[in-house]
């Protein structure tokens, strides 16, 4: 009787304390394009994506993301270098799709992927929305030397030299003026 | 300096005798103390001493491994922020010399009553401190080929280094005559001139993660080096086109404009000889 008592009590309590939000799910659809990227550091290239709402309701304010990621290896990837605006703001209404355009600079040599994500946005987000994410797209980045020690040695040594050599020659020069007297 | 002026020609008339000299008298100045720095060996020792730094730094950057494409046009950055502070120093220095300077080592007043103008000096003295400048940036261009050719910015490291590099050097090659000629003593204006330079250049070391605050972003702009170095990093690290940062070169060009004024106006009142200052 009294475990019955308990667990009425225990019922009406929980009754009164606020149900967990319950979010909507983002009824979307990502598609990233082209699903291979071969390209040589440095260079610049696009992806776009894709993003379809696939629901019976306006998606609201959502967010698509990029990132990349090292998929081999141990690069430091710094998604900040390879694309400047990786975010982009939009709202669908049922059945609209909308091109996202990504303009990516390859800074690091090696096998990475290249992602969209779609979040929720703004205030109403109660943080357990489930995320779109596109597939990914394969960037391989061949390695190309810009840079050798070999490469800069000529100048480094050259340029101090040759003016070492001028410096001299005008010292030089004006000790044997001073010394003649002329 | 000893300045050595062309005899005056005979059957020219006296007041077109008197236009050309007050029209070529700059360039006189501007020549004779252009080879007393260069044939004394004074400019090639500076320049022999940047081109070490600048070879060490661009070795250190060339055998570094582990930089990326980004961190290389940061090395690109480093190299003309040097070459833009070293060249602006030495400028600087040259040009503290000029006036206060002549005065010490009594050659002022021989170059007094030569027929040129006293602003005609003046200009010419200025034109040959920045012959400093643009022989400092000669000597970087190699390095920045060096650094620049492989993330292809070489020619707007370049044309930006020049343009940004001459409007400051121009700018603090007329505070530093206006320092010498208001100077007592040579000392006194280098001291000056150097404390100066010090104080524009002490912002440029903060660290870049610090907060910055409008008060910092208002010392930041107020500052003729340290925003024309702002800029220069804006465009070469950043990517930003030649138009976006174009405000932080207001005062630069300010600089230039006011300080260029003021020695115009107050040339002929620079240019003296001072009682008890005397060849040493």
């Amino acid at each position: 009787m009294r475990a019955l008592i308990l667990g009425v009590l225990l019922a009406g309590l929980l009754s009164w304390l606020p149900a967990a939000a319950h979010a909507e799910p983002i009824n979307v659809e990502v598609v990233a394009d082209p699903p291979v990227v071969s390209t040589v550091l440095g260079d610049h290239f696009e992806i776009t994506s894709e993003v379809k709402n696939t629901g019976s309701a306006p998606t609201g304010e959502i967010l698509a993301h990029l990132n990349v990621a090292s998929i081999e290896g141990s690069v430091y990837v710094d998604p900040e270098d390879w694309s400047p605006n990786r975010s982009q703001q939009l709202s669908l209404q049922p059945g609209e799709s909308r091109e996202l355009t990504w303009e990516i600079q390859a800074v690091n040599s090696g096998h990475f992927a290249a992602y969209v994500v779609v979040v929720p946005f703004g205030s109403s987000v109660a943080g357990n929305e489930d995320l779109k994410v596109s597939q990914l797209v394969n960037v391989d980045v061949a390695q190309r030397t810009t840079l050798t020690a070999g490469g800069a040695l000529p100048v480094v040594v050259a340029v101090p030299l040759l003016v070492g050599l001028a410096a001299g020659a005008a010292f030089f020069r004006v000790r044997r003026r001073r010394a003649t007297g002329t | 300096m000893t300045l050595r002026v062309a005899p005056r020609e005979v059957g020219t008339p006296p007041d077109s005798r008197a236009t050309a000299e007050r029209q070529s008298g700059w360039l006189v100045v501007a020549e004779q103390e252009t080879r007393d720095l260069w044939t004394s060996g004074r400019g090639l020792i500076l320049l022999f001493l940047f081109s070490i730094l600048l070879s060490v730094v661009t070795y250190l950057t060339s055998t570094n491994q582990a930089l990326n494409f980004l961190e290389q046009r940061e090395s690109v950055n480093l190299v003309l922020q040097l070459a833009v502070a070293v060249g602006v120093l030495v400028t600087l220095v040259v040009s503290a010399d000029g006036i206060s300077g002549e005065r010490e080592r009594g050659t002022l007043e021989s170059l007094l009553i030569t027929p040129v103008s006293r602003r005609s000096i003046i200009a010419g003295k200025l034109i040959a401190a920045l012959t400093m400048w643009f022989a400092t940036f000669l000597i970087t261009v190699p390095y920045v080929w060096v650094l620049a050719r492989g993330v292809g910015i070489l020619g707007q490291a370049l044309a930006l280094g020049f343009c940004v590099g001459t409007l400051v050097a121009v700018g603090l090659g007329c505070i530093g005559l206006l320092i010498s000629g208001f100077s007592s003593s040579n000392k006194t204006s280098i001291a000056a001139s150097l404390f100066l330079l010090l104080i524009l250049f002490a912002p440029t070391q903060l660290p870049s993660g610090l907060p910055q605050g409008w008060f910092f972003e208002v010392l930041l702009r107020a500052n003729p080096v340290a925003s024309a170095l702002a800029y220069i990093s804006s465009m070469l690290v950043e990517g930003h086109s030649w138009t976006q940062d174009l405000s932080y070169l207001i005062t630069p060009l300010l600089t230039a404009i006011i300080a260029g004024g003021a020695l115009v106006l107050l040339g002929p009142r620079l240019v003296r000889l001072t009682p008890g200052v005397h060849a040493g």
